[in-house]
């Protein structure tokens, strides 16, 4: 897939029709509240969710009509049963007169008017909670860039735009916790693209549209940031070329001392492109090289140049040679152990982008320009990175990547695997839920393909229900060896109907990072221990194949489950399979 | 992407060009609606580089009146 520009509104409407019908294995109801008129929105992130293989059903409220929608309990917005709700909201309708107006009344009235508004929209979307578990996106305001006091509106205490930055901050305060609440920045989203553009005065005036038709594309893209995050679809890895990417000129040519890249221009434009990529890599996106270049001429710029941002650390894995980038990409992809759909790819060469595409076209391409001055903001518009948390783990990520590029060395120079899984000396701490691993849980359930028996989805929201639920046993394993920590890679949970002395394995995956080392093994034993503890005779598990999942096809078996119809069943007719070369504790 | 006035409507109404002429508008063409209306003035004003007025989105009723307003801002109309 090629990252593109936006095309017009009049697309998507035509577009929207072309695809109805069409459906696609994942799926989606969105519902869309709105303070105004919004027409066109639907059909955007109809069409956007296609182009990310998703069959998305939009509801729309009547106009005006958010209010009652999400008070009245048998509206047709519960009756939809949405996954996740926008809820659009502008300033002139949270302000009502007071944002033409809002020197009529005095300071103190105004503090407790924003305080009321904030109230009343915490009060709804307590009310839309208590209703049902949909995500909800509130979009904050955007602040009015005119004030009738003119140079003064900074001198006047709680003015016009302080008001609605009060109200921005009060709700972002009250929601920052909550995982089934997001508020959308829609003040930055203005910002971005320019209160002259989104505002069309003629639209307004004759349909009350506040975003423009003309940036309602824009406003769906942003807004499939948050469906993507919410379907765990979302890119993980950033492979980089060198030349003329990450520095300008060619290492090779030019030399040492003569690329750009430094603090005056136009080595200025590769500084800041690799300042924003070190920022995605701390938010836990890996980076990685594929470059035909002289190895040692290449090295000795990342590791020396005075100039460059991002060092050998900071790559997860380095293709510097002069093979052809396709299979470069694919060994990247298999080295790393991530899909190809998650990788974005920066190159400045046109050719071998189209190389790229062609032959793998999972893989985002993006559509450089040739100018360098634009690499970052390029970047900036990628919407592909999102995810609904960013966790420790994320946090980590780079360091962890690291850390697997010198145990693949170890596997390497060890004779055997039995060898190499010993010298691991790898330690497994199964954890319950709590508020510190509930987050990574959830994640893990959303985004675990290959080894994960039956593939079953669960929000931040869900996993804290069965953390409390006495029925449900949920934990997770946190494993780290020799060469550092893991953090949380695996996760089950289990149905426990103790009537009939019987445990249901609901879910059990394992992190692709750490397959193949007996972690799994470590797991399952200990659950079928735990079972047993508790007095269960039978432990059922069931294996849900999917496209992607054939890794832990033989997990069950192994153990001496045997098939009973679509499940499988553990007796403790043999011993549980002991695994010796890993150290297991409780926390 | 075609200049033409009429392929743009038709592009935009989802109908057949053939089906149209300078006399149809909101009267005689069913997907003609008033959000349809602004996403053709949307797609107008980009092509042409024009900006039409509040009064002119109000009272434009026939193709032809569209000619008329582009013909006076000096807007070049292929075919």
């Amino acid at each position: 897939m090629q990252s593109q520009v936006e095309p017009n509104l009049s697309y998507f409407i035509a577009k929207a029709r072309s695809i109805e019908g069409r459906t696609f294995q994942k799926k989606i109801k969105v519902a869309i509240l709105s303070s105004f008129t919004i027409n066109g929105l639907e059909e955007a992130l109809r069409v956007k969710c296609a182009e990310s293989e998703i069959t998305c059903l939009t509801y729309i409220c009547g106009y005006g009509q958010y209010n009652q929608d999400i008070l009245d309990q048998s509206s047709k917005l519960y009756e939809f049963s949405p996954d996740i709700t926008f809820v659009i909201i502008d300033t002139r309708t949270v302000m009502s007169t007071l944002f033409y107006t809002p020197y009529a009344i005095p300071v103190n009235d105004r503090r407790s008017y924003i305080d009321k508004r904030v109230a009343d929209f915490v009060n709804l979307i307590r009310t839309f909670k208590n209703r049902t578990d949909s995500k909800l996106v509130l979009t904050n305001c955007s602040i009015p860039t005119y004030s009738p006091y003119g140079i003064c509106e900074g001198k006047s205490e709680y003015g016009l735009m302080e008001m609605v930055y009060d109200f921005n901050a009060k709700l972002s305060d009250v929601f920052r916790s909550d995982p089934q609440v997001f508020l959308f920045d829609f003040n930055s989203f203005v910002s971005k693209y320019g209160e002259v553009n989104v505002l069309d005065y003629r639209q307004f005036l004759v349909g009350d549209i506040k975003v423009s038709l003309s940036h309602i594309p824009h406003l769906a893209e942003e807004m499939m940031g948050y469906v993507k995050a919410n379907m765990g679809i979302n890119r993980k890895c950033i492979v980089l070329d060198l030349d003329n990417t990450l520095w300008g000129g060619i290492i090779g040519e030019d030399g040492f001392d003569r690329i750009d890249l430094s603090l005056k221009p136009p080595g200025t434009a590769f500084v800041e492109f690799q300042r924003m990529l070190l920022a995605l890599y701390q938010r836990g996106i890996i980076l990685a090289i594929n470059s035909r270049n002289n190895e040692d001429e290449a090295l000795r710029a990342i590791r020396e140049h005075p100039y460059m941002v991002l060092r050998e650390e900071n790559f997860a894995t380095m293709k510097i040679n002069w093979r052809d980038k396709i299979s470069n990409m694919k060994e990247i992809a298999e080295e790393l152990n991530i899909g190809l759909e998650s990788i974005v790819y920066f190159d400045d060469d046109p050719i071998n982008r189209e190389l790229m595409l062609k032959a793998i076209p999972q893989i985002m391409t993006v559509d450089l320009p040739d100018d360098p001055s634009l690499y970052a903001s390029t970047l900036m518009r990628i919407n592909d990175f999102n995810t609904l948390a960013v966790t420790s783990e994320d946090r980590k990520r780079g360091e962890m990547y690291r850390q697997e590029r010198r145990r693949t060395e170890l596997k390497n120079s060890a004779s055997n695997l039995e060898d190499f899984l010993k010298q691991l000396e790898i330690k497994v701490t199964m954890k319950k839920a709590n508020d510190f691993t509930i987050p990574r849980i959830a994640q893990l359930t959303l985004k675990t393909n290959q080894f994960n028996l039956t593939t079953r989805r669960y929000q931040e929201e869900d996993v804290q229900m069965f953390a409390h639920d006495q029925t449900k046993l949920i934990g997770c394993a946190q494993t780290k060896d020799k060469f550092g920590d893991n953090g949380i890679t695996g996760v089950y949970i289990v149905n426990k109907n103790h009537a009939d002395k019987e445990w249901y394995i609901d879910t059990f995956l394992l992190s692709c990072r750490v397959m193949g080392r007996g972690i799994e093994e470590v797991m399952l034993g200990y659950i079928l221990s735990k079972a047993k503890e508790e007095g269960v005779e039978r432990v059922k598990a069931e294996f849900i194949p999917t496209k992607k999942n054939k890794p832990c096809e033989q997990l069950l078996p192994n153990f001496g489950f045997k098939k009973e119809g679509q499940q499988w069943v553990y007796t403790y007719h043999v011993p549980i399979k002991q695994t010796s070369h890993i150290e297991l504790n409780e926390d | 992407m075609s200049n033409n006035l009429l392929d743009i409507v038709a592009n935009v109404m989802e109908v057949q060009v053939t089906q149209i002429d300078d006399e149809s508008g909101p009267e005689t063409i069913e997907n003609w609606d008033s959000f349809r209306g602004l996403i053709l003035f949307e797609e107008l004003e980009s092509k042409f580089n024009v900006k039409f007025t509040l009064n002119e989105l109000l009272n434009i009723k026939k193709i032809k009146d569209i000619k008329n307003i582009l013909s006076v801002r000096g807007a070049s109309l292929n075919g």
